[in-house]
């Protein structure tokens, strides 16, 4: 198989195989269930099988009717593995979580149709293919959001559609003014044109614009802790593998390979995620819902990866890699965690568990390593990816906007710890005589799975780590 | 030989009403149906039938003389695809319970008028002189009212009615603007009205036949101030009847004669682009804000054609090549993902019996079909990729942003999000959510709703994604003629 064949089948596999699921899942639940994780692996193998391709520095591209469709880079395979990885887990973690609700054809086709989506969007080579895939990701985030069907949920599921579709418009008139100035949509082509020169600041705005409202930035983040209701395989999806991926990888796509901007930009980026992270990791010390809290302690390590990605250093471009692969793990297995939890125990707010770590230890100690590679503790993935993005900082001087992360790092410490603390630890204050199970065994195992990954991406940082490296000089090879 | 065009349904209807055919009426629907079918088939895999000379002989019998280019197959086709889907509603929702004393039934008077409206529409596009357009326009614009008062009802003739005095104000208009340019060009083909409007620009006369003109073009077209009667008429009608009007007949009558008359006789002055960019915006906004607050489900459908129709109208107030073409393509998927809303309308009035969305619910559990179809046509007007309505939304916010109107295209893109908020709202109110109590049996609609609707869906989808292939084959003509 050429190298073309593979990258389209990463992206085709899922997306097109998706339209089929609820068509065989009238016919047979079993091989619908096992369609959708072959779909999704397929994607997963094809992204492992263009790593020693892309590892040299090659590119990879799939031209159609006369321009470039698709195109590989090691950023691209690096994040197409991290998205397509968790999305795995999830699906197979769904096996259990969604077989007792109705709707679950509609279910498994969204979530496919999700994740390939998002393959697309990270193998895009033009600003209509990325913005094109970038609202099949808002339709299908829209009806799993609602998938409960409650009236408040479908509201809330509303919302977000028209906070990230409105982002969107706006980051789409940015792409016109681009395309103004350059002549054309292909990325590649806007390269040449430019020869460097940055792109005028308004443009900057407007795609920024869209870049925050998907990542669920301050202030465009309301609806990220809202999408709550969703169920919970699909907020860890929301959260870990798909949706606020876009909006940094979206980032680092046009504003690290693709196009030059002003200078001004690595304070004014980096500022903006300070907020975001600190008044998120504030929201969360006080938040009582276990999902909403989750949710808020994301937004914060989005923040994170933003100022590694924009503080406009080598250092903290790779760290800001690395904590997208981290922080997709570590974050995928929390919500995963979470959807045991609210199952099994019949609620969210965590005041009214405790001590569930007799029934559900494998969950707990999931959580608890999950936890701690989110926190930043060694020898967890999550450290090394912190490490390096707040080493970039300092490196680059900007000291204030290091200090507010810091503040925010060991905030996080504190709500994940206090979460911890109330969930498993303590005593029950459940109903009296009512003991929680622990999950079905594809969810223990999906959880157990995914700490695991956590502590072992530590263990082996050598081997992401080096992969990044490769990246990070394309990227800034790419720019200069 | 386009002519044909209009002949053959007009010997079609002929021979439908002949005395002794007339028990033969059920043959009324396929006869409807093969003509757009025949017809939607020559312009895919035929379309130099229409681009040839008519030969000597039928030449002769007519004074008129059409004239076919790209944009007209376009609409040839766009009339084609609504008309079959209008008629197969009309097979689903229209009775044929006979009235006493005829023996004729309702469906089968139905289904001749909108024959006879397609054939109206057909000429309007073949016109090629302003009195042969005029003639054709109230062909389309007669069998429209009866067509709104079908079913006779208080509102069905409060809604035709309205229909009509604002129809006859506009056609008063247009008329007087023949009257005016004949006086000036002493002819009425678009070739010499143009030569004579470019030899005196600036005379009262063709001023004031211009303004008149367009005016009575906004009318029919239901542009904002004058979109009055279209709520009514289009929420009043008969189901069939709100999918061909919404869809085609008041594009055709209004929008793309506006098109039609600007690049063939009058040309875009600044005030004339100046004027039809106000309006366009105007309406897609106030179009889009009065969608928000209705909560019957054809009022609502109403107001967001008033919205569009405000796309269309600011892509040609642009001028250029670009944004006319994105204005006509824009019309097509209009009448596509229109006709598929109305279509769905139509379904779910009739298994509930209800057109307001407040007694509505979860409607998509019990009717799959429409729930996902709707979904689909709601998508593509608010312009989500990778449907049709983005594509065409793009390329006319493109050509606003390139001729230096950075706030209308601003404005448009603001417009596709109230579009998508009120049709957000409209799916939580009737598909989405919960099912709402005493629906609980109901069914999904008949093949006559299905059909229809999965094949406009499947058309709104292939567009979307075949864009890169539909650009050198249906896009580029369009500019290639202007």
């Amino acid at each position: 198989m050429t190298s073309e064949w593979i990258l389209s089948l990463a992206v085709l596999a899922p997306l097109l195989g998706s339209v089929l699921l609820p068509l065989i899942g009238r016919w047979s639940e079993r091989m619908r269930n096992g369609l959708a994780l072959i779909f999704v692996l397929i994607a997963l193998v094809m992204a492992v099988t263009l790593i020693p391709v892309v590892a040299t520095g090659a590119t990879v591209s799939v031209q159609l009717a006369g321009f470039t469709l698709f195109y590989a880079d090691t950023l691209a395979v690096f994040m197409a593995i991290v998205s397509s990885l968790v999305g795995a887990v999830i699906v197979l973690y769904s096996f259990g979580y969604i077989s007792h609700y109705p709707w679950r054809n509609e279910y498994y086709f969204m979530v496919v149709l999700f994740l390939g989506a998002m393959m697309g969007l990270i193998f895009a080579r033009n600003l209509l293919v990325l913005y094109l895939f970038w609202e099949i990701t808002a339709i299908a985030c829209w009806r799993l959001i609602g998938f409960f069907r409650e009236k408040s949920y479908v509201l809330k599921a509303d919302k977000a559609f028209l906070v990230t579709v409105f982002g969107a418009l706006v980051m789409l008139l940015g792409f016109i003014m681009i395309y103004n100035q350059t002549g054309s949509f292909d990325l590649g082509q806007i390269q040449k044109t430019l020869q460097g020169q940055p792109i005028s600041n308004i443009a900057v705005v407007l795609i920024l614009f869209g870049i925050l409202s998907k990542s669920a930035t301050v202030p465009l983040h309301t609806w990220l802790p809202d999408a709550g209701v969703a169920p919970s395989p699909v907020t860890a999806l929301l959260h870990a593998a798909v949706l606020v991926k876009i909006g940094v990888y979206v980032y680092a796509r046009l504003f690290l390979t693709g196009m030059a901007i002003e200078p001004i930009w690595h304070t004014v980026v980096p500022a903006i995620a300070a907020v975001s992270a600190l008044v998120s990791a504030g929201a969360a010390l006080i938040e009582t819902d276990l999902k909403r809290l989750i949710a808020y302690s994301t937004i914060s390590q989005i923040g994170f990866i933003f100022l590694g990605l924009s503080i406009g250093n080598e250092i903290g471009i790779a760290g800001g890699l690395l904590y997208i692969l981290m922080h997709g793990i570590a974050k995928g297995g929390l919500f995963l965690c979470a959807g045991i939890v609210e199952q099994n125990a019949k609620t969210k707010d965590i005041t009214k568990m405790g001590g569930l770590i007799t029934t559900m230890p494998v969950t707990a100690v999931a959580f608890l390593l999950c936890a701690f590679s989110v926190m930043g503790i060694p020898p967890m993935g999550g450290f090394f990816s912190k490490y390096m993005v707040i080493t970039g900082a300092v490196t680059s001087g900007q000291i204030a906007i290091t200090l507010t992360f810091l503040v925010g790092a060991f905030l996080t410490i504190i709500y994940l710890f206090r979460a911890f603390t109330l969930v498993f630890l303590g005593e029950s204050k459940l109903a009296p005589g009512f003991r929680p199970a622990e999950g079905s065994p594809v969810m223990v195992f999906s959880v157990a799975f995914l700490g695991a990954l956590s502590i072992l991406s530590g263990l082996f940082i050598n081997f992401p780590s080096q992969f990044v490296q490769t990246a990070v000089h394309q990227m800034l090879g790419l720019i200069q | 030989m386009p002519v044909l065009l209009i002949i053959v349904p007009l010997l079609a209807l002929l021979a439908l009403n002949l005395p002794w055919m007339r028990l033969m009426n059920r043959l009324a629907l396929w006869v409807g149906l093969i003509l757009c079918l025949t017809q939607a088939c020559l312009v895919i895999y035929a379309p130099a039938f229409f681009l040839e000379a008519p030969s000597l002989w039928l030449g002769r019998l007519f004074l008129f003389e059409p004239s076919v280019d790209y944009l007209s197959l376009v609409m040839f086709l766009a009339i084609a695809i609504v008309g079959a889907a209008a008629l197969m509603v009309c097979r689903y929702s229209i009775h044929t319970a006979a009235e006493p004393g005829t023996c004729a039934n309702n469906r089968f008077l139905v289904i001749n008028l909108v024959i006879l409206a397609l054939t109206g529409m057909n000429g309007v596009v073949l016109a090629n002189d302003l009195f042969s357009l005029y003639v054709f326009l109230e062909i389309t614009a007669v069998a429209s009212y009866i067509l709104i008062a079908a079913e006779k009802g208080r509102d069905a003739f409060e809604g035709a009615f309205k229909y009509l005095i604002m129809s006859a104000v506009a056609t008063a208009l247009i008329l007087a603007a023949i009257a005016l340019l004949m006086l000036t060009a002493g002819d009425l083909s678009y070739v010499n009205i143009k030569l004579a409007i470019m030899a005196s620009p600036h005379s009262g006369v063709v001023l004031a036949a211009v303004a008149m003109l367009v005016v009575g073009l906004f009318i029919k077209g239901g542009l904002i101030p004058f979109h009055g009667w279209l709520p009514d008429a289009y929420s009043a009608a008969p189901a069939a009847i709100s999918v061909l009007l919404a869809g085609i007949v008041t594009k055709t009558t209004g929008v793309y004669t506006l098109i039609r008359i600007v690049i063939s006789i009058i040309g875009l002055s600044d005030t004339l682009e100046n004027l039809l960019l106000f309006i366009g915006a105007a309406s897609m906004l106030v179009g889009a804000l009065a969608a928000l607050g209705q909560s019957d489900f054809k009022r609502m459908l109403a107001y967001s054609s008033i919205s569009q129709v405000g796309y269309m109208v600011l892509g040609l107030g642009t001028g250029t090549v670009l944004g006319i073409a994105g204005s006509i393509f824009h019309l097509f998927n209009h009448a596509i993902f229109k006709s598929l809303l109305f279509v769905n309308a139509a379904a779910v009035e009739q298994q509930t019996g209800t057109r307001d969305m407040n007694r509505m619910g979860g409607l998509a559990e019990k009717m799959p079909v429409t729930g996902c179809t709707s979904a689909i046509a709601f998508l593509s007007t608010a312009g989500i990729p990778p449907l049709a309505g983005f594509w065409s939304k793009l390329i006319i916010i493109i050509a606003l942003w390139q001729t230096g109107h950075i706030v209308y295209a601003s404005l448009a893109v603001l417009a596709s999000l109230l579009t998508l908020a009120y049709f957000l709202s409209m799916q939580r109110r009737v598909f989405f959510g919960k099912l709402a109590t005493g629906f609980e049996s109901l069914k999904e609609a008949n093949a006559w709703i299905l059909i229809p609707a999965c094949a406009l869906a499947l058309i709104t989808i292939g567009i979307g994604i075949g864009i890169p292939w539909l650009f050198e084959t249906f896009l580029l003509p369009i500019r290639s003629l202007l």
